[in-house]
């Protein structure tokens, strides 16, 4: 069992680890849609624009903090923070890492491995819901109440077909923990192909990338603001950083869905083909360990920015449609396949 | 007594008695959401982390957020409770049945009798392995009439849903 202190420092470098993350992606979304529209993008402050999210972050914090005359002032101020509050706890049971061996001590990359940390991650993931409802509700706006809805509905739906398809993805391992999932995923499969969940899971890992996009609140899925329709959405009345717990909110969910679906489906922090621990000393295989599960979730992370400027939206009865008449009955059939190869293989 | 009960027992009846007299339908959910976490902390404490995250899953995450979703459907931010709550008889309604409840509850506590006393949990108490061993091996039965319960109200919505299509 490790000590409180090695168990506070992994809580406040994975919190600031991820709000760096949060902060390098706003950039990264604003370069990429450059990159991928033929044009510059933020390229002023500091090279290539890298010190935006700086400016960005101080204008936020330095603008006026308005709150609309009709609005219900309470709603609207818890609004911003439970939607920022489950996205940051949500990486807790995520591991970001194998572990380092310190002084004989052995540390594992992760902060909390849970026996029901699948579950926990559906529990935290559903919560974030009432933040968008809550602001779109306090906000007294229509757009906003229009925009809290469609969330509502979106969420709702999109979580049977996620929570299904990680429930195959449980049923293939044989564990709630993520980081024994992890451990699974070593070695080969078939002789040839790495261990890892994709080869086994291809359909359960669609079903869960697409219905992640959902969550997530991503192009196509970003109904809830779409702003040709309904102004911003549930954030229509939000300014200041109000607004931008929302917008770094959403950024800290990309992070966790895609460090989870790299646990999940890219083999956590295993190479193919390769044992690092045989070869590396102890220290730098944690590092080296990290370091590999992080290039995997910065190509998710990446695969974000390149479908929102690529993907049309949907519309909202298409939206709808998907979820409930594609991905419910595929991630169904998914699951009683998953059961059977198991039932036959174990 | 211990603290962390104390705690979050408090927080729930407060809670509790928020949701049922907010007078503005959104806010009593939101008192709901707190008792049902509240809950959530207490079952983590009675060594059942499985159960508190299927209430947080469950009731918080599903059964609630379909309840504040109606909520946003009929009722608009400016509109209150009031002319709901000063109908007489949806008052006597809540009178009889939170009697009913809290009868329930009363004879449901003489059982606690026998289990006052303090002993060593078994090996693997409330974990996820355990607690499905359980499920599938003794409660079986149960586990199938709930399910066949759900699909008859399954079928029964589609059936009222599409008869007005």
């Amino acid at each position: 069992m490790e000590g409180w202190g090695i168990i506070i420092i992994k809580i406040v470098f994975i919190w600031t680890w991820t709000l760096l993350i949060a902060t390098l992606m706003t950039w990264i979304e604003r370069r990429g849609a450059g990159l991928i529209q033929d044009r510059l993008g933020p390229n002023r402050a500091g090279p290539f624009g890298i010190f935006q999210p700086l400016a960005d972050g101080i204008k936020l914090f330095t603008k006026e903090d308005i709150v609309p005359e009709k609005a219900h002032k309470i709603l609207f101020a818890l609004g911003p923070i439970l939607f920022a509050l489950p996205a940051f706890s949500a990486y807790a049971v995520v591991p970001f890492g194998d572990k380092i061996v310190l002084g004989g001590k052995e540390i594992i990359l992760q902060v909390a491995d849970v026996s029901v940390g699948f579950l926990y991650i559906v529990a935290i993931g559903s919560m974030s819901v009432y933040g968008i409802v809550l602001g779109g509700w306090g906000s007294n706006n229509k757009y906003s109440i229009l925009g809290g809805l469609r969330s509502t509905a979106q969420l709702i739906s999109y979580e049977v077909p996620w929570g299904l398809a990680l429930l195959a993805a449980v049923l293939l391992y044989g564990t709630f923990s993520l980081r024994d999932m992890a451990f699974a995923q070593q070695g080969v499969f078939l002789g040839f192909l790495p261990n890892w969940g994709i080869f086994k899971q291809p359909l359960g890992f669609i079903l869960f990338m697409v219905a992640a996009y959902a969550e997530a609140n991503r192009v196509p899925f970003d109904l809830p603001e779409a702003e040709s329709e309904i102004v911003a959405g549930y954030h229509t009345e939000y300014g200041s950083m109000r607004l931008g717990l929302y917008l770094f909110g959403e950024y800290v969910n990309i992070y966790t869905l895609s460090a989870l679906i790299v646990t999940l489906y890219f083999g956590a922090w295993n190479l193919p083909y390769v044992d690092m621990s045989k070869f590396l000393g102890p220290v730098a295989y944690g590092l080296a360990s990290f370091l590999v599960f992080f290039l995997k979730v910065a190509f998710f992370l990446w695969l974000f920015v390149w479908v929102r400027w690529t993907v049309p939206r949907f519309r909202y009865d298409q939206v709808m449609g998907l979820g409930w008449k594609s991905l419910i009955p595929l991630a169904l059939i998914n699951l009683f396949i998953t059961a059977l190869f198991v039932q036959f293989t174990a | 007594m211990d603290f962390y009960f104390w705690l979050f027992a408090t927080m729930a009846v407060c809670a509790g008695i928020f949701t049922i007299a907010a007078r503005d339908p959104l806010p009593s959910a939101l008192g709901l959401l707190t008792v049902f976490i509240a809950c959530a902390a207490l079952y983590l404490h009675l060594h059942a982390p499985l159960i508190a995250i299927f209430q947080v899953t469950i009731y918080a995450g599903a059964i609630l957020v379909l309840v504040v979703f109606v909520i946003m459907l009929l009722t608009s931010p400016d509109e209150r409770l009031s002319l709901l709550q000063a109908n007489m008889s949806y008052r006597i309604m809540g009178v009889v049945l939170g009697a009913c409840i809290i009868g329930l509850l009363a004879a449901g506590t003489k059982g606690l009798i026998n289990i006052v006393g303090s002993k060593a949990l078994p090996d693997g108490f409330g974990s996820p392995a355990r607690f499905g061993d359980l499920f599938y091996r003794n409660y079986l039965l149960h586990f199938e009439v709930a399910s066949v319960l759900l699909l008859v109200a399954l079928i029964g919505g589609i059936y009222l849903a599409k008869k007005n299509l």
